[in-house]
């Protein structure tokens, strides 16, 4: 296990590596001189030398490589174009409210998929079998974009049952100041017991939370009951049956547990892939997340910025690749020999 | 406990714990970190949800808070915050007072002295004398950031007593015009912070003298930035105010939209020609549609290429579908009328440019090109993402098929297309380079001098133009405006007759409009192109 432990993170290493010569390689290719994208059109040539000075764009490229690397290993992400902060510093900004709005998606998706998958298993090729695969199939299908649309404008503008957008009622911030200790606002008013904007974020988390938890949930209720149905097939479910459990006690109780652990798997990938899906999510909800940060940084041409959520989001599919890797290591000792 | 519980149990502590352990613990989001101002009160505020105004923009707001070099969209929040000495007036065309009272300039237009008025207050608590307004603008062009260049004809500011102060300039100035700018004109408190002033404004304090004050900010919220009344303004808080202004980020139009039809919000920056036709419909929502200060330039390059012949330029000024344009953009733009947007002193009525293919055609023969003749190649470059560009370019290239000319279009980000206009080697650069022009404070002379003037080095004069004798008679306009207004308007529009019908330097499609929509309880909102996007919510009544 410790051979294919180094083995593996040494593979993540090196895929990180490329991804920042990837990410330097883009910035100085995308055209343009991000001296001008700071120092704004109607800058003097004064300002833009100081601009380029300050970057180190004069410097040759293999020079600015190690600089951008030096810096990266050091912690100083660079600075925004747009923001003019610390780019690392805004990624710690915006990435808790990413995490909180994917996390609360990833629990609809468990929550609803995994007995969406047991009962279509229960009653394969019947009604609910057929109902699952088919509003699972429009889960994974539907467009973010337009099913968040459609969402805010039935359920929040429309019926008022939800708000239209944004992470709680800011007028909270006057009269319940929340202590922040993970910057997660859900969790941070849950530990603090700030009740007025716990009730509020939840609230704000139902739509768009839905709409992110659309593709998982739709995954998830699949391969639960591919895997129950293989599962449920196996000798064991055979003698399961023959010592007069029903069909829903061999699944709930004997073939569920070991047909979850490739759904675990499935998750640690979707979560990182969710971070991305829910870019455009973030934008009809005006959630404060890494999405609204990308969309802004993506306007203003400010390659830092852009580089920084690159490089994040690339850091994150790869620590769930590593996740993936190891936990079907642990299960099955065979991978670790390959 | 089985293997996969404990590692979900072990990655749920260790995600809980890294977060933690990344961002700042312990502070607190929300009253406490607001920046406390002397001289300001929560009392003021009143605190009823209807006296505040939630101002929906786009994009983030604050970029810099320094008033020195602040040059971006912070100027919704800064203009209700800070004060000039004097604000522009679209409709009379003139700078009016704001700390300052009255003016007066000498005959040449070298010297100008403001009386400031008495009472008013920073934010600091400390008097808005001249002293402190001397400081203010000496700091800023100091400083020499963002548009501190609009300061350049000053040679000298004296402070002759607490209410007088008196501009020496080294060539004749508007400096009324130029003390009433959207950014670095503010008059701040220099003395604000003990230590480094730069760096305490980045923390989100202010130093102004306007009606509100910093309550909080929090980067990247959607509610990124709450103002609060201040007490101490010195036109008082009798009568019906907005007591609080909140800037909620909204990038997503429909978004934008939804809150302001289930009355979340007061005020939407910009709506799509979709939704603000919706708008104009809704009981409950106002909308306004104002012409901005800021005009597309559709520049011929007069100095190579095909286009070196003038006869060429004309054909292509009069290809333009102008009405066609104008009709499809649904309002978000109207027919210009020559270079000078309307509000601006230089504006000429009645030069409002039509589509002529017969003269067009005539031209092009005459040049030797044309249907029947030989093929026109010309190559343009606009701005990727603008739709509006992007449809000039479409119906341009239509119609310029029909005369045998073919348009290669490339859209471009704005720095790709800048680099290409300016680059060393002539046969590099473009026929034609789409972009906008606007002034950064309410004085024409900004087209004139940064676009049409000759350059040595290219900047933003993209035509290429370069003519001794319209340079000349730009050179002469600063002194005009100065001390006659007049003879300022009569060589305004000599000089866009030359630029436009004799050099055929540039054709005018439209200017553009600010199309926005507000709440029905908002009472007295009037659009100030001079100030873009501004809502001067002081004046302003929250109705019921």
């Amino acid at each position: 296990m410790p051979r294919y432990l180094i083995r593996r993170l040494g593979q993540a290493v090196l895929v990180v590596a490329g991804v920042i010569v990837l990410t330097f390689a883009v910035m100085r290719l995308v055209p343009g001189d991000p001296a001008v994208a700071y120092a704004g059109p109607k800058a003097t040539a004064a300002e833009l030398a100081e601009a380029r000075r300050r970057f180190g764009l004069d410097d040759p490229l293999p020079v600015q490589l190690w600089n951008y690397v030096r810096d990266l290993l050091g912690g100083d992400w660079g600075t925004s174009l747009h923001t003019r902060q610390p780019v690392r510093d805004d990624l710690f900004q915006a990435f808790p409210a990413s995490l909180e709005l994917v996390g609360a998606a990833l629990i609809i998706a468990l929550v609803a998929g995994i007995p969406l998958g047991i009962a279509a298993a229960r009653y394969k090729g019947r009604l609910p079998d057929l109902s699952v695969r088919l509003s699972s199939m429009l889960a994974v299908s539907v467009p973010v974009f337009w099913l968040a649309l459609a969402l805010q404008t039935v359920f929040a503008s429309g019926l008022g049952w939800f708000p239209v957008a944004g992470e709680y009622d800011a007028s909270l911030d006057r009269t319940s100041p929340l202590h922040l200790y993970t910057n997660i606002t859900a969790v941070d008013a849950l530990i603090t017991g700030n009740w007025p904007i716990l009730t509020s974020t939840l609230s704000h988390l139902v739509l768009p939370a839905l709409v992110i938890a659309a593709y998982p949930a739709g995954v998830v209720a699949q391969m639960t009951r591919a895997a129950l149905i293989e599962e449920s097939s196996r000798d064991h479910a055979r003698l399961e049956r023959a010592l007069g459990f029903g069909e829903t006690a061999v699944l709930t109780r004997f073939a569920l547990r070991p047909a979850l652990n490739p759904v675990l798997s499935l998750i640690a990938l979707v979560f990182a892939y969710s971070i991305v899906n829910g870019f455009l999510v973030e934008a009809v909800f005006n959630w404060p997340g890494l999405g609204r940060y990308a969309a802004d940084s993506i306007r203003s041409l400010d390659t830092p910025a852009i580089a920084g959520v690159t490089l994040l989001v690339a850091v994150l599919y790869v620590i769930a690749n590593l996740a993936v890797d190891l936990l079907q290591g642990v299960v099955d000792p065979r991978v670790r020999a390959r | 406990m089985r293997w996969h519980k404990r590692l979900l149990a072990a990655g749920a502590v260790t995600a809980v714990t890294v977060t933690a352990a990344a961002c700042s613990g312990g502070q607190v989001r929300g009253a406490a970190d607001s920046t406390s101002q002397p001289g300001s009160s929560a009392g003021a505020a009143g605190g009823s949800a209807d006296s505040t105004f939630v101002y929906v923009p786009n994009l983030d707001v604050v970029t810099d808070w320094d008033p020195a070099s602040s040059y971006s969209n912070e100027i919704i929040a800064m203009e209700n915050i800070y004060e000039s000495l004097t604000r522009y007036n679209p409709q009379t065309k003139k700078a009016e007072p704001r700390l300052a009272s009255s003016w007066t300039s000498s005959s040449d237009g070298k010297k100008w002295t403001f009386t400031l008025r008495q009472g008013a207050t920073f934010h600091t608590g400390k008097p808005v004398d001249a002293a402190a307004a001397k400081a203010a603008i000496e700091r800023t062009i100091k400083e020499g950031q963002g548009a501190a260049y609009i300061w350049g004809a000053v040679d000298k500011i004296e402070a002759k007593d607490a209410t007088t102060l008196e501009f020496t300039l080294k060539y004749p100035a508007p400096l009324d015009l130029v003390a009433s700018a959207g950014y670095a004109s503010y008059i701040y408190d220099t003395t604000a912070a003990s230590g480094d002033l730069k760096k305490w404004f980045g923390e989100g304090h202010d130093a102004g003298s306007g009606p509100y004050t910093i309550e909080s900010w929090q980067k990247g919220k959607e509610t990124e930035l709450t103002l609060k009344a201040f007490d101490g303004y010195w036109g008082g808080w009798d009568g019906q105010h907005y007591k609080k202004i909140a800037f909620r980020v909204t990038p997503e139009l429909t978004t934008a939209w939804q809150l302001l039809q289930r009355g979340e919000v007061s005020f939407i920056q910009r709506l799509n020609s979709q939704l603000f036709a919706q708008a104009g419909g809704t009981d409950t929502v106002q909308t306004s549609q104002t012409p901005s200060f800021q005009n597309l330039l559709v520049l011929f390059n007069t100095a190579g290429g095909p286009l070196k012949d003038v006869k060429l330029r004309q054909a292509l000024q009069k290809a333009i579908d102008y009405d066609g344009l104008v009709a499809a953009m649904k309002g978000s733009g109207v027919a210009a009328s020559g270079l000078v947007p309307e509000g601006l002193l230089g504006n000429i009525p009645g030069m409002t440019p039509k589509q002529d293919l017969a003269g067009a055609e005539a031209l092009l023969k005459e040049a030797g090109y044309g249907p029947g003749g030989k093929q026109l190649d010309l190559t343009l470059t606009y701005a990727q993402g603008d739709s509006d560009q992007e449809l000039l370019v479409t119906l341009l290239s239509s119609a310029l098929d029909k005369l045998n000319v073919k348009l290669s279009a490339k859209p471009l980000q704005w720095t790709t297309q800048w680099d290409q206009g300016k680059a060393k080697d002539p046969s590099k650069r473009q026929d034609i380079f789409i972009m906008y022009w606007f002034p950064d404070y309410a004085d024409a002379y900004s087209w004139f001098v940064n676009v049409f003037h000759g350059e040595k080095n290219v900047q933003f004069n993209l035509s290429y133009l370069k003519d001794a004798a319209i340079d000349k008679e730009i050179d002469e306009l600063p002194a005009l405006t100065a001390t006659d207004k007049a003879a300022a308007e009569k060589a305004y529009a000599d000089l866009q007759n030359k630029i436009i019908n004799e050099q055929a330097a540039v054709a005018v499609p439209y200017v553009q409009n600010y199309q926005r929509a507000y709440a029905k309880s908002v009472q007295g909102y009037v659009d100030n192109p001079a100030y873009p996007n501004v809502v001067f919510v002081y004046d302003l009544k929250p109705g019921a």
